[in-house]
């Protein structure tokens, strides 16, 4: 008996899965976003997204090539890193001016300043994306593997 | 069987990766996507607005050469041992400043003033009104210039040793006085 129709639902079940987490991490930004709006501090958003989701990006990357696979939940990583770049900032609406060691946030102060502001982060965010997207088209099995399997 | 079992999973594997177009296209959605959010939320700046935004309201202490000697705006505005918020507004954000303050008093050991470029009306008996056409003294405390060339609007926070600590454009002060009673209470 084949266990392709079984296989095919697992790898539906898997997808669907998937797509729940992306949605639920979509979500989550834009709500993020739209609270930034509401303080007049959409740039903040942009930085901290950006920063947080170039680390979890080439995190990511690390870990794909070394289990030679996609890692699960690809949206969710970058959700993470947002969260933890803006954590100063759940601080300060609680009433809590930032401080310098707030760095330690990645950069959380810092990254604001840098020549060129969000735009210079957008490229970073675009280059640590191209790079694990890259490591994915590399890592995808051949025809050859096919036809050696 | 288990040749063809293994010809199965790596066919699945193969056909369940993404392909190097759906990849292609994912990269430029998100650069076309995030260029586009980027330039509409430059584009919603207002004229009020700091044309740098990452000096808006940073919400930390001492940047940009501070701390700094605070100039006097009115008399005791600020003096020593005592903390102040100096306000600058433009004279139509002078009296939403003035109502937001009554409702909203700052803490009863900071001293308050108002600073505007023209003759917009008073304040209750908690802030100092300064009419200031030149901007002078917005100049002293080193507000930048909105985008706009006019008067800044915003404010700077005077530590108890007479220090400029903080100091930004924020055309929607009225409405975020929490945000200064923050930074007051970090000096």
């Amino acid at each position: 008996m084949s266990d392709g129709p079984l296989s095919a639902a697992a790898r539906r079940a898997r997808a669907v899965r998937v797509c729940v987490w992306c949605v639920a991490a979509v979500v989550v930004e834009v709500g993020l976003y739209a609270s930034y709006r509401g303080h007049d501090a959409r740039f903040h958003w942009f930085t901290h997204f950006f920063v947080g989701a170039s680390a979890a990006l080439l995190v990511m990357t690390a870990v794909a090539w070394r289990r030679r696979r996609p890692v699960p939940l690809p949206l969710v990583w970058p959700l993470a890193g947002h969260l933890a770049a803006m954590a100063p900032d759940l601080a300060f609406v609680a009433g809590h001016a930032h401080r310098r060691w707030m760095d330690v946030f990645l950069g959380h102060i810092s990254t604001h300043f840098v020549p060129g502001r969000n735009w210079t982060w957008y490229a970073v965010f675009l280059a640590c994306l191209g790079g694990y997207l890259v490591v994915l088209a590399r890592l995808r099995p051949g025809p050859q593997a096919h036809a050696d399997a | 069987m288990d040749e063809r079992r293994r010809r199965q999973d790596v066919g699945a594997v193969r056909a369940a990766w993404p392909t190097r177009r759906s990849l292609a296209l994912a990269w430029a959605v998100a650069a076309f996507g995030f260029a586009a959010l980027l330039a509409l939320a430059d584009a919603a700046s207002g004229p009020l607005d700091d044309p740098d935004p990452a000096r808006a309201r940073p919400g930390v202490l001492d940047l940009d050469g501070l701390p700094a000697p605070a100039p006097q705006v009115a008399a005791g505005v600020p003096r020593p041992g005592r903390r102040a918020v100096v306000f600058f507004a433009r004279p139509t954000g002078v009296a939403p400043l003035c109502q937001a303050l009554a409702r909203r008093p700052l803490p009863s050991d900071v001293d308050v003033a108002v600073v505007a470029n023209g003759a917009g009306g008073s304040c209750g008996p908690g802030a100092t009104l300064v009419v200031d056409p030149s901007a002078a003294h917005a100049r002293s405390f080193g507000l930048d210039v909105p985008r706009d060339g006019g008067a800044p609007v915003g404010y700077a926070v005077v530590d108890a040793a007479g220090r400029i600590r903080y100091r930004t454009l924020d055309p929607g002060v009225a409405a975020r006085l929490g945000e200064v009673a923050t930074m007051v209470a970090a000096v």
